[in-house]
């Protein structure tokens, strides 16, 4: 993993930056996804990352595979990171107000 | 914790940019990542002697095939790919490299190449032999055919350089080792070439022998022509040394009166016995009036005139009995025409032309004519046969050394002898008488060295 962090840092890196613009407007965002369309997608993030530590994906799909879970991990990371800061500055704004 | 689950279910519009950075990511990065480990793979395999290695990377799962020398190299080798950073999974494709029994190397050559095949037990041995090779036979080919096999004895590549070393000295042939048995078959370079390959061989390490050595050496010829023209013996060919030289050129002097041209080279390769064969033959090549004397290998071939019958049976049936073993005598003698007869004043003269050429020799003291007179008697007897009413009186004489009693005798029993030769040649005996003179006619002093040879003599004087 680390040298696919290493090799595609500049694809991380804009993950990352795409997650924290996600987390960032969904703080102000209406609707999304529904707690059962969530929960499948939960289940099928579950049964990707079990593919991809067991090794089943053979060759390129498997690379792939593992590119695009660690993608996934780090925009989640900066959609966390891009709701809470988003949320701390909404409610330093309210409190102002 | 309530307000962040809320965030979260609104986070998957960005999902569908990640789909397409992510679709960029993985179509730009794979070929490069795959380059790369196909370059780490090979640089971690560098230490590690492999045959037919062979790298494919298919994402981030390496398929590694090679011929590895030994299992733990093998495991070495599956080890050292898997521990390149990035690689994700090895297919191990990897097997030992064969191995030989018995382990047969070889070395052929032909006209224009030099092929060397079987099996050889590394890489950097292959290459060995093959720069060996290129440097022994500067200008000629190298071919390679070498697979690499495990199973080589101990020292292979000393004994392989040795053996390559012999390659250079064979016109056409192969060397085999298999294991450590060296069996050579073809034909040597050049005269002596049999030999100095046998010498090589000596270098092989212990614990390697020949099986079987059956390399052939260029035809070793020696020649002996007798021009009757030009009153001369030439002598052509080969000689093993240059004492046998020395003793071949003394014995054609001493047996021949035409002169010697000695045209004779010294090279190694002689077949054993060669003086004493070729001496004797040259002895008979002496009766013959005209000839040729060609030893080629074991092969001694006579050809050319004899002066007369007799002495056509003589040489035939004589020569070969006292070759020695493995010798082939092939004698191709005819009898020259019988010269037109001549009157008793001619044949006078005849006889002594052909003493004041040379002089019939005896052993020291004894009347026992020395073998080497035999062509000097033939022509005194074939001068006899041409004036067959001429009754000849055989004078022998001796120096002034010793009392004169003994020398009478002496010079009575050798004109005997030479009277009993000419009778046994088919001569009749009432032809001729033997007398002995002793010392009492001396042609020369006898008080030098030189004078008492020449009185000691023979005469055929024509009464």
């Amino acid at each position: 993993m680390l040298y696919v962090a290493m090799f595609h840092w500049g694809w991380l890196l804009g993950a990352l930056l795409l997650g924290f613009v996600a987390g960032w407007i969904s703080v102000v965002q209406r609707g999304g996804v529904s707690r059962v369309t969530a929960r499948w997608l939960t289940a099928l993030m579950a049964v990707l990352v079990v593919a991809a530590v067991v090794r089943v994906v053979p060759g390129r799909a498997g690379y792939w595979l593992d590119l695009g879970l660690v993608m996934f991990a780090l925009y989640l990371l900066g959609c966390t990171i891009g709701s809470c800061l988003r949320g701390w500055v909404v409610s330093r704004q309210r409190v102002a107000a | 914790m309530q307000r962040f689950f809320r965030w979260s279910t609104r986070w998957w519009p960005g999902v569908i940019f990640l789909a397409i950075l992510w679709a960029f990511a993985a179509w730009s990065t794979t070929a490069p990542l795959e380059a790369d480990l196909v370059a780490q793979s090979t640089a971690a395999l560098k230490n590690i002697v492999l045959d037919k290695s062979q790298i494919e990377v298919d994402g981030r799962d390496v398929t590694f095939a090679a011929n590895a020398f030994s299992e733990q190299e093998r495991l070495n080798a599956v080890a050292a790919v898997e521990a390149v950073p990035g690689v994700r999974l090895v297919n191990d494709d990897t097997r030992l490299v064969p191995e030989a029994k018995p382990f047969v190397w070889t070395a052929e050559r032909d006209v224009v190449r030099v092929t060397l095949g079987g099996s050889a037990p590394l890489p950097a041995t292959r290459n060995k032999l093959l720069d060996a090779a290129h440097a022994d036979l500067k200008g000629v080919e190298v071919a390679d055919q070498m697979n690499l096999a495990r199973g080589a004895p101990d020292n292979f590549e000393s004994a392989a350089l040795v053996l390559i070393g012999q390659i250079g000295k064979l016109k056409t042939g192969k060397i085999t080792l298999s294991d450590n048995k060296v069996s050579l078959t073809g034909m040597a370079r050049d005269l002596g070439g049999r030999e100095a390959i046998w010498d090589g061989l000596k270098n092989l390490p212990q614990g390697y022998s020949v099986a079987s050595n059956d390399i052939e050496a260029p035809p070793y010829i020696f020649q002996a022509y007798k021009d009757p023209v030009a009153v001369t013996l030439t002598l052509s060919g080969n000689v093993p040394d240059e004492k046998v030289r020395a003793a071949l050129v003394a014995a054609a002097t001493r047996k021949f009166f035409e002169k010697v041209v000695d045209k004779l080279k010294v090279s190694l390769g002689a077949p054993s016995g060669f003086s004493a064969a070729v001496v004797p033959a040259l002895g008979a090549l002496s009766r013959l009036s005209t000839g040729t004397l060609v030893v080629s290998d074991r092969e001694l071939k006579l050809s050319g005139d004899a002066l007369y019958e007799a002495a056509a049976v003589q040489i035939r049936a004589g020569l070969g009995k006292d070759f020695p073993q493995g010798w082939a005598f092939k004698p191709e003698i005819s009898v020259k025409p019988a010269a037109a007869p001549v009157d008793a004043t001619v044949c006078q003269q005849l006889f002594s032309d052909i003493l004041s050429k040379g002089k019939i020799h005896f052993e020291h003291g004894r009347a026992t004519i020395d073998p080497d007179s035999a062509g000097l008697l033939d022509r005194l007897i074939e001068t006899a046969l041409r004036c067959p009413t001429a009754t000849i009186e055989v004078a022998g004489h001796t120096d002034a050394d010793g009392d004169d009693a003994s020398n009478q005798s002496l010079s009575e029993k050798r004109a005997q002898a030479v009277v009993g030769y000419l009778v046994k040649a088919g001569l009749p005996a009432d032809r001729f008488t033997a007398t002995g003179y002793g010392s009492t006619q001396p042609v020369a002093s006898n008080d030098t060295d030189e004078g008492k040879a020449q009185n000691r003599r023979i005469e055929f004087l024509v009464r």
